[in-house]
């Protein structure tokens, strides 16, 4: 009887398990399926390469979205990583209980703002913001940068904390025997040891960032050409989708489903790296 | 080992300023006084709709702004948003902005342009002085619908439905027919686009009013989804905020105009300005023209 429950049971844990690959697989054959024939049918180098985006002539480069996918998370991890880092490490060693019990719930809090909400927030506030600064129309590749720099703390954040935390005490406690003050014991030996878990954190908000559409395409402006400094405004991946889904018929539609495969495929490299990365520093 | 935090943390800031630097050096002087009230010397904030959008194809068609070869010719530098809110938050926070939404969306946050001198109101577009407008239509199976849909689709034909809809502040369509309840009853849904749904939400109310027995499913989505979903049956009828594509209406389905929708330019309550020849909107969407002073 019990041998029966222990199996039946088994066989429940095995197809939840399966039913997330079930996912992941089928997402990829409809991608793949319905986007590569779409690419080839424009033309791959055209496609990729073709930094003209004028669906209504049937002209579909995708370019200047790939470079603009690339520059603004490029841009949110500069402005997110060190202010998330340094308030991981502030949080998990440094941070009285008083402090914490508010600024964990803040933290958390965070996370739990549907990004819509950031994306009238950087339109009502950081856009203005950004025009009184620097004039133009104040939605830029920097402004999309600071709004997903900001998005993207709160899994540095927690994911940095809770590696930093899983280091056992007795690494902190050495460096401090053998002389080390607190911030070298920190920074020296800490922090490296939660190398792994901090790496995952940064890929966790990689993929947050890249894949960020909503909020994205109401701050960015959305213009389909290369962006020429960090004040012209750019159009990403998934804000070429968000944007023109909605009405897009028949060549227009397939050619955004294709640029819906080279954002996976990117979100796929970037996880693919990142595990080489790993697989190395563990040997 | 503080000097260390130290000089991290002035590395960062450093950073951060000198990006600040190299990008208003980027930027030229071109829009140093950008947000002067009077927007009479600025460069202009073009705002468009994506590629695709009923606005956007209307718009573009309207005021001719196309190529050689009649394609969509709007400036790629304009700033694109995919609806009428973000549009109207954006003209409505940047002095010199332009931008242009349905003419029933249209409140005090922003200023309708005149065109050619014509006021951008509904008596306007009805009596052809404002040439500026859509046509909004319903999508059904050319096979034919149940009886209760059609029922449905005639109170929108009607003199009673074609009322309702001018009173939301679209203008309607020429009708002779009169309305009365046949009592029938069942379920119709209606599916589409988001431009078309508030006034069929109440044309819906109004109807189920004289029709107790019927109940009218709303969806709102977009007009290719509401297409699609009338010629894959669905929905009883879909809603489009633009004129069928040929590849839509030889899948067995027709279009029926149900009402008007103008579409007027704006720009920001600051702006001076208060109208524009229709050659000039085309200018500036063209990219010809970029500076305010131009067109004042």
């Amino acid at each position: 009887m019990n041998k029966l429950r222990e199996k039946s049971m088994g066989c429940v844990f095995l197809i939840t398990a399966l039913a997330s690959i079930f996912a992941v697989i089928v997402i990829c054959l409809f991608l793949f399926a319905n986007g590569f024939p779409t690419i080839f049918e424009i033309g791959p180098l055209d496609f990729l390469l073709g930094t003209n985006w004028r669906p209504t002539q049937d002209i579909y480069g995708i370019f200047p979205m790939i470079l603009g996918s690339i520059y603004v998370t490029a841009g949110s991890l500069i402005l997110g990583i060190p202010i998330g880092l340094l308030c991981a490490v502030y949080l998990a060693r440094f941070c009285p209980p008083k402090i914490y019990k508010y600024l964990k719930p803040a933290v958390d809090l965070l996370a739990g703002i549907p990004s819509i909400v950031y994306g009238f927030f950087g339109l009502v506030v950081i856009v203005p913001m950004m025009r009184d600064l620097f004039g133009g129309n104040g939605k830029s590749v920097l402004t999309a940068s600071i709004l997903l720099g900001i998005m993207i703390l709160p899994t540095l954040i927690s994911v940095g904390e809770s590696s930093i935390r899983a280091v056992p005490e007795s690494y902190y406690e050495g460096a401090l025997a053998l002389g080390a003050t607190p911030e070298e014991a920190m920074f020296k030996v800490m922090l490296p040891a939660a190398k792994s878990g901090v790496t995952a954190g940064i890929i966790l908000a990689i993929d947050r960032s890249i894949g960020e559409a909503m909020a994205v395409s109401m701050v960015a402006g959305n213009q389909p050409v290369i962006p020429e400094s960090l004040l012209s405004g750019v159009r990403t991946l998934t804000s070429n989708i968000v944007l023109e889904m909605g009405y897009a018929t028949d060549m227009h539609r397939a050619a955004l489903l294709a640029t819906g495969v080279v954002l996976f495929v990117f979100i796929l490299l970037i996880n693919l790296t990142f595990s080489l990365l790993r697989k190395k520093e563990d040997k | 080992m503080k000097k260390f935090m130290a000089m991290f943390l002035c590395a960062t800031l450093a950073m951060g300023t000198l990006a600040g630097c190299s990008s208003t050096t980027d930027n030229g002087s071109s829009t140093a006084d950008g947000s002067s009230a009077a927007a009479n010397d600025a460069a202009i904030s073009v705002v468009t709709r994506e590629d695709g959008s009923g606005t956007r194809g209307a718009f573009t068609e309207l005021f001719e702004i196309e190529d050689a070869d009649g394609n969509d010719a709007i400036t790629l530098n304009a700033e694109v948003s995919n609806s009428t809110a973000v549009v109207m938050t954006t003209v409505a926070g940047n002095p010199d902005a332009i931008g242009y939404i349905s003419l029933g969306s249209l409140d005090k946050t922003v200023k309708a342009l005149a065109i050619d001198g014509v006021e951008a109101s509904v008596e306007n577009v009805e009596n052809g002085t404002y040439k500026v407008y859509r046509p909004f239509n319903i999508v059904t199976k050319e096979s034919g619908i149940s009886e209760v849909a059609q029922d449905f689709v005639n109170y929108i034909m009607s003199a009673e439905g074609q009322a309702v809809i001018a009173e939301e502040g679209y203008i309607p369509v020429e009708t002779t027919t009169s309305y009365t309840a046949s009592g029938l009853s069942g379920t119709v849904t209606v599916s589409g686009s988001s431009s078309v749904t508030p006034v069929m939400q109440v044309l819906k109310e109004q109807y189920e009013a004289l029709n107790l027995d019927v109940t009218i499913e709303l969806q709102q989505s977009d007009s290719t989804t509401g297409v699609n979903d009338a010629i894959n049956g669905i929905s009883d009828i879909g809603m489009a905020s633009r004129a069928l594509k040929d590849t839509e209406t030889s899948e067995g389905v027709t279009g029926t105009v149900i009402a008007n929708d103008g579409i007027a330019v704006i720009v920001n309550n600051e702006n001076s300005i208060t109208g524009l020849t229709s050659e000039q909107v085309k200018g500036i969407y063209m990219g010809e023209i970029t500076n305010w002073s131009e067109v004042a």
